[in-house]
């Protein structure tokens, strides 16, 4: 503190004209220190940069995440899935063993077939009944991924296979039930198929 | 929930399916984990995090927590996460266990029924009767005993995409599979069984 003063004191002199110097009389008590250095920029904690703790779309495809590989998984690793799956559609079907399903004329035929629609299929076990493309007619699999355009059937020599929805008409068997989805009404995004609203008519492509 | 009776009942019905699907995808998604099929597994809960999303409905926080933030693949300790103490608490901890040399094994028997109860949340519906035979280990006996790490933080990290995730270790938590709330119907399949979660939604 002391020390400071003075160099005040001296600062304060040097102003003054020279012959006025001698007159200058500086009282301590009136000189106020400002105390501390100067503050250091703190990195607030909302600065730092931080990492995004999501992947983009460019990260999430190097680690391969879009990508099934081919031959990797046996047709058997997708059976507990399909065990799940079919619990998974009694639920969302409401279905009771040895219920009737819902006649074309009926009533609730309608909204019955807007919920098949709006049922999630990994792990249903799908045919594909007709097709425009006569190759793919009689394939059949466990599907175990799903895009907008394209369903990904395993089958049972495991192996993956891509099949176009818009061009098939596929078939479901579960119990002694049988379904026949056109895939015209599927080719919705997997995540919004459950809250689109789906066409109820198709157009013919035979 | 809508105040009014009668919408929430409307609302409740059109958004069962929609939960029930999140339900299913999770399980798949954790079913595809514990055959380490990790693709399929991170697509399976991600679509299950999309759909909430498109539908405007939450996980709850204690199930959307099993799920990496960055790639959605369920986190499994000894699956397909490793699980470990952070390394700045650890030498906290080395000090601290010099000072108490006799509540050493305590920490270390306390720490590996954490970690049972970790993996064991993680696998619930994967261990059919776990949750119905073995009631959970009381929380508060694990609290009252001192346990030297009951603030000790860990740290799961994901090894497909590498992200971290830490948390301090509680007691006095229960996650919600744990709960006898969460149980809604255990459903017997051809083989195994398996347990039906309710799942994970809130509607805010």
């Amino acid at each position: 503190m002391e020390r400071e003063t003075e160099t005040v004191k001296e600062f304060l002199t040097d102003l003054v004209v020279p012959h006025h110097r001698c007159n200058v009389n500086i009282i301590p008590d009136h000189i106020t220190m400002l105390h501390g250095p100067k503050i250091k920029k703190q990195h607030s904690r909302k600065r730092r940069t931080h990492k995004s703790s999501t992947l983009n779309r460019r990260e999430y495809a190097e680690l391969g995440l879009n990508t099934l590989p081919t031959r990797q998984m046996r047709y058997e690793q997708a059976l507990p899935l399909h065990r799940l799956w079919r619990g998974y559609m009694r639920e969302h079907l409401d279905l009771e063993e040895g219920d009737e399903l819902p006649q074309v004329h009926e009533k609730r035929y309608e909204e019955f077939s807007r919920q098949l629609v709006k049922m999630d299929l990994h792990g249903a076990k799908l045919r594909v009944m007709q097709s425009k493309c006569s190759t793919l007619v009689g394939l059949n699999g466990i599907c175990v991924m799903e895009t907008k355009n394209v369903l990904k059937l395993l089958g049972e020599d495991h192996k993956v296979r891509t099949v176009p929805k818009s061009e098939c008409v596929f078939g479901m068997h579960v119990g002694n039930m049988e379904f026949t989805i056109f895939g015209q009404h599927l080719n919705v995004r997997p995540a919004e198929r459950s809250v689109k609203k789906i066409k109820g008519y198709v157009e013919p492509f035979m | 929930m809508a105040n009014n009776n009668n919408k929430s009942k409307q609302k409740l019905l059109t958004q069962r399916h929609v939960m029930s699907r999140m339900n299913f995808l999770y399980q798949a998604g954790n079913l595809m984990a514990h055959s380490k099929q990790n693709t399929l597994a991170a697509y399976y809960c991600k679509l299950g995090r999309n759909v909430g999303t498109k539908s405007l409905m939450h996980m709850s926080p204690a199930v959307k927590r099993t799920l990496c933030k960055c790639c959605a693949i369920p986190l499994l300790p000894g699956i397909n996460t490793t699980l470990k103490l952070e390394e700045k608490q650890q030498q906290q901890q080395q000090s601290e266990k010099q000072k108490h040399n006799h509540n050493l094994a305590a920490t270390n028997s306390s720490k590996r029924r954490r970690r049972h109860r970790q993996r064991k949340r993680c696998s619930a519906e994967a261990k059919a009767d776990a949750a119905a035979a073995a009631p959970a280990p009381a929380p508060s006996g694990l609290a009252t005993s001192g346990v030297l790490d009951e603030h000790a933080r860990m740290q799961l990290e994901c090894v497909l995409c590498g992200a971290h995730r830490r948390f301090v270790i509680d007691a006095q938590n229960e996650c919600w599979p744990e709960r006898s709330a969460a149980i809604i119907q255990v459903v017997t399949l051809d083989r195994p069984t398996q347990t039906l979660m309710s799942t994970n939604v809130e509607n805010d």
